[in-house]
């Protein structure tokens, strides 16, 4: 078994790759979910799949031959995490596609260039020149 | 010792905080720490005069046996001597110079600081703590020479001097490990000098270490920058820059001197270096029209003579470094603090529009005449004594050194007339065309110069007493062996006195034909001035250009090479550790048999990221990345994992929603991979290599026991230890508590900042927010589904401890109920549903976390301690509390994320 997964989190790692090196955001974005797929299966495939039955215990027994508790853990905070991470980076995207009107790596638009919001010429620090390029400042409530 | 350092380094700290409440009258009260400072040094004279040495530590790195060990002998004292007696004076002088400057606070600080530095160096016995003052004193000269960094001349020279010096300190600190590793000791006095002597690195400490202090004490070719340097305000100019920290190359090498001279090499190096830089220095000394860029190279000059000296290592060759250190610090200081007075008063430092200055400055011209006789090494002042010295020091040391002799009274008779310009040019003769009226400058301006020029009378006049306190202990400290001191102003008809004689009437000479020698020298010697600087701006314009170079091969700005790069270097680095452990084998691997579930699991999410990997449509993206999850979740069910399963449900469920979300405004995807075909090809190789190595260095890794048995214990302290039957649970709220801690705060964080990216807020959401679905019979099934789902969630988070379940799981179950609301009735109805927004039920979730640990704490417990209390049969425990922390955490980011989504709706 832990054959069988080991070679999926390698396909999994090099399809993640493949698609973060894709010229498309979107596709980078679905990137980041299948590696961080991969790397779950692969810490639970490094504490091996040997167990019979899951790590559970009463009050007077314990299994002989459970499943390996630790990585289990470890995968279960990993995957809520990797979410959090994969929603923030779905969120650089739409704000990417908002603010510079592209979804393509490697590519600045000329609101890179300009100026922050507060060092524009003839605008006050912290007052909003341009809606579309100046940061949302609402956010953060 | 430690005392004198640490009052100083107070000084610094206070002095930007005092001075602009006190104005000029800060300088009076600045100065009592170096002169209490220099009290107690010359309270110690004494002792040290009898040969004890004075140690003091305190330890530092006690791993490395690294520590700040203090000790004072006689050459430390000398110069602790100097350090605060001149920087006392200096400090009073820096009050008026700079009366009118707005950052004299700042300025005061540097100098202080530099001066605690300086102090800390001199007295170090530890190398690593001596080498850390000594680029403290580096860090401290740039920021003065560059304090009126508003002139490009300044920042120009401070970088100069910085570049240099610390170039050198590297090499330093390179000698100082390897003389440390030959010596057996990090400590200069248990240095073992015949294992030195006998080590085959010798030839490299040596040159490190001297690279080090020729660059610090402005040796051929290293000497650029000390001239430059006099962009400095004056009064650093005369403390740094003449009679301290240049002396600090000085310093260590007399310091070093009986521990390298055995290689007949050092010796060799130091005069010749030395003699050529007193030479070179002598020679652009009396080009100079400035006086301060005059003065800077007889600095140089004599500079080159101390290092010539150590260099001779004869009797009278280390009396004269001695005598002749002291002297040049006293003279050269009061030369340069008078410039500084004359500058100030007159508005002018070019020689050919002064003079006469006596008339309305007598007590600064007193002290400069004073000065300028030491200089010239008339007698009976201590500077003649000095050059007295060494003349028979050179004479002493044969053939070589009649040689030098002839080269060194060229250069003293050149120095006697740069004297001479000092002197008579500037305050006899006729009255010059100054800028400004002159007039006689204030009381600690012409104390300081008097002062030092009085000091260099007295111990010329009366030498008996340096002999006996000061000069005697300083050369057994810097000679191999004893040395018997004597000092004396007239010792007959010697070839010393000839060549002093000699000496004299050459520089009467030089003075009076100045102009012809000028004239001569301009010819010969014009390239010389320029080229060095300008060799040091090519240089620097190539290092600038080869960094560019270099940064731009790798900063190239394309987040996909960066990527390409990393792929494969991971693909490298895993290779090379598979040859190592030679190979995989499967032999012997004790692998568990394949199981339905999780045969099919990995199938599918590899099916399903495969899809994903090939096409382009949105929406076929999205159930390709969806089915790959289930995938892994069937995986998870078929490893035993129950809970992890679970997680990577509700997580799959959440991916799909918020991806759909997003990518429906998303323009369609042009393609797959990159434009160009070759492109496409080199990425696909570096995928398949990177997924190759992974699943290498896994199969190597599973295919080897399992080390330890962390799960065993786990599984047999669940219990007892945990109160818990869920072992996953409990090593998540209670073993390993500290840790989820910081996950949900990670959680926490992301969602936080993703839903300040995802943009709406409470206006956007009146705008828009409508239902996604509008068929009647969803939304009568929905919503006793949605209560449900909630529910369950409870129920789950309470049974988490001992069944599968728990706060992370039922913080995901919680929010999926809750997109069903909202994917059904839209986000308005979803708002009056919460009546308390998301973000604040992620605060009141860490809260609960933060503060269930916190219990543990005040019973006296460590933190995040489990504890439990079973009223009517209900077991309560911290743990319990830190799960519900755990679920509200989770269960407001992914609301929080999920309104700011729904709610502006692109």
């Amino acid at each position: 078994m832990e054959l069988l997964a080991a070679l999926t989190v390698g396909g999994l790692a090099g399809i993640g790759m493949w698609m973060l090196l894709d010229r498309n955001l979107i596709r980078v974005v679905i990137g980041i979910a299948i590696l961080g797929n991969a790397i779950n299966l692969g810490v639970l495939t490094a504490g091996r799949m040997a167990g019979d039955v899951a790590a559970f215990v009463t009050a007077t027994s314990t299994p002989d031959h459970a499943a390996n508790p630790l990585p289990q853990a470890l995968v279960l905070t990993a995957i809520v995490i990797g979410f959090g991470l994969f929603v923030f980076s779905l969120a650089v995207l739409k704000r990417i596609r908002e603010v510079h009107d592209i979804t393509t790596t490697d590519v600045v638009s000329a609101v890179t260039e300009e100026p922050a919001p507060d060092l524009r010429e003839g605008s006050e620090v912290g007052q909003r020149a341009d809606p579309a390029a100046a940061p949302d400042k609402e956010g953060g409530r | 010792m430690l005392t004198a350092v640490f009052a100083i380094a107070l000084a610094a700290v206070v002095a930007p905080l005092m001075t602009p409440k006190l104005d000029d009258r800060a300088g009076w009260i600045l100065a009592l720490a170096p002169l209490g400072a220099f009290i107690w040094f010359v309270s110690c004279i004494p002792v040290i005069a009898r040969g004890d040495v004075l140690v003091a530590s305190i330890a530092w790195v006690p791993a490395l046996g690294v520590e700040v060990a203090l000790r004072l002998d006689g050459l430390s004292l000398l110069f602790s001597l100097l350090i605060t007696g001149i920087g006392a004076l200096i400090v009073l002088y820096a009050g008026a110079y700079l009366s009118d400057h707005h950052h004299l606070g700042r300025f005061y600080a540097f100098l202080l600081l530099f001066m605690m530095a300086m102090l800390g160096l001199v007295l170090a016995d530890d190398m690593i703590a001596m080498f850390v003052f000594w680029e403290l004193t580096s860090v401290a000269s740039y920021l003065l020479i560059t304090f009126q960094h508003e002139r490009a001349v300044s920042r120009r020279a401070g970088l100069q001097a910085l570049l240099i010096t610390a170039g050198g300190g590297l090499a330093l600190l390179a000698g100082l490990v390897l003389l440390a590793l030959a010596g057996g000791a990090w400590q200069f006095s248990a240095i073992d000098r015949a294992a030195v002597a006998a080590h085959p690195l010798l030839g490299a400490i040596m040159v490190l270490v001297l690279i080090g202090c020729f660059t610090k004490s402005a040796q051929i070719p290293f000497h650029l920058w000390l001239p430059n340097a006099m962009n400095a305000p004056t009064p650093v100019s005369a403390y740094l820059h003449s009679a301290t920290m240049v002396k600090a190359g000085v310093y260590l090498m007399a310091r070093l001197n009986p521990t390298l001279s055995a290689d007949p090499a050092w010796g060799v190096t130091l005069v010749s270096v030395g003699a050529a830089t007193a030479l070179v220095g002598a020679v652009l000394a009396i080009r100079q029209t400035d006086l301060k860029r005059l003065l800077a190279y007889t600095t140089v000059t004599v500079l080159g003579q101390l290092t010539m000296l150590i260099g001779t290592n004869t009797t009278y060759g280390l009396q004269a470094f001695v005598l002749y250190l002291l002297a040049h610090s006293l003279y050269k200081g009061a030369l340069f603090m008078a410039v500084g007075a004359v500058d100030h008063s007159t508005g002018t430092r070019e020689i050919s529009k002064l003079g006469g200055l006596i008339r309305t400055m007598p007590l600064t011209g007193a002290a400069v005449g004073l000065a300028a006789f030491s200089n010239a090494g008339l007698p009976p002042f201590f500077g003649f004594i000095a050059k007295e010295f060494k003349y028979a020091g050179l004479i002493e040391m044969g053939s070589m050194g009649w040689a030098v002799t002839v080269v060194m009274i060229l250069t003293n008779a050149l120095l006697l007339a740069a004297a001479g310009l000092v002197f008579i040019r500037t305050f006899l003769g006729r009255p010059g065309n100054f800028p400004r009226v002159p007039h006689e400058v204030s009381v600690p301006m012409w104390l300081g110069p008097m002062a030092l020029a009085l000091g260099g009378f007295a111990l010329g006049a009366w030498h008996h007493w340096p002999e006996t306190w000061l000069v005697n202990a300083a050369v057994q400290v810097v000679a191999p062996g004893a040395v018997d001191v004597n000092l004396y102003l007239w010792g007959g008809i010697t070839p010393a006195v000839i060549a002093s004689l000699l000496t004299v009437s050459l520089g009467v000479l030089f003075y009076g034909q100045r102009h012809r020698v000028r004239h001569y020298i301009a010819r010969l010697r014009l390239f010389w001035n320029v080229s060095g600087d300008l060799i040091w701006d090519r240089l620097l314009k190539r290092v600038f250009t080869v960094a560019g170079v270099l940064a731009s091969a790798f900063q190239h700005g394309s987040l996909r090479l960066h990527l390409a790069l990393l792929g494969l270097i991971t693909a490298a680095v895993a290779a090379i550790a598979l040859y190592r452990v030679g190979g995989l084998s499967l032999a012997e691997a004790p692998l568990s048999p394949l199981t339905p579930a999780g045969t099919i699991g990995c199938l599918l999410a590899l099916a399903g990221a495969g899809a994903a990997a090939v096409m382009r449509g949105r929406l076929a993206l999205v159930a390709a990345l969806g089915a790959s999850g289930l995938g892994l979740a069937l995986v998870f069910l078929g490893a035993n994992a129950p809970d992890v399963a679970i997680t990577q449900l509700m997580v799959e469920s959440l991916t799909v929603v918020f991806l759909a979300y997003v990518l429906r405004d998303m323009p369609l995807i042009p393609g797959v991979g990159a434009r160009r075909h070759s492109m496409r090809m080199f990425h696909g190789v570096v995928a398949a290599l990177f997924g190759l190595a992974v699943a290498a260095a896994l199969i190597a890794a599973v295919t080897l026991p399992l080390p330890g048995n962390i799960a065993e214990w786990y599984i047999a302290n669940s219990y007892p230890g945990g109160k818990g039957g869920n072992v996953v649970n409990v090593i998540l709220v209670d073993f390993r508590a500290f840790d989820t801690l910081g996950e949900i705060v990670v959680v926490a964080l992301a969602a936080l900042s993703a839903a300040t990216l995802l943009g709406g807020g409470s206006g956007a959401l009146s705008a828009r927010g409508e239902p996604e679905f509008g068929s009647v019979l969803l939304r009568q099934g929905v919503r006793p589904l949605a209560a449900l789902l909630l529910l369950v969630s409870l129920v789950l988070l309470w049974r988490g401890h001992n069944l599968p379940g728990g706060g992370f799981i039922g913080g995901l179950v919680a929010a999926v109920g809750f997109i069903l609301l909202v994917l059904t009735f839209g986000n308005r109805l979803a708002r009056e549903l919460m009546w308390v927004p998301p973000a604040f039920i992620v605060g009141v979730g860490l809260a609960c976390a933060v503060g269930s640990g916190i219990i543990g704490l005040l019973l006296g417990y460590e933190y995040l301690k489990g504890l439990w209390i079973l009223p009517l049969g209900l077991p309560l425990g911290t743990p319990l509390l830190f799960d519900i922390g755990v679920f509200l955490t989770v269960f407001g980011s992914m609301l929080h994320m999920l309104q700011r989504l729904a709610g502006k709706g692109g």
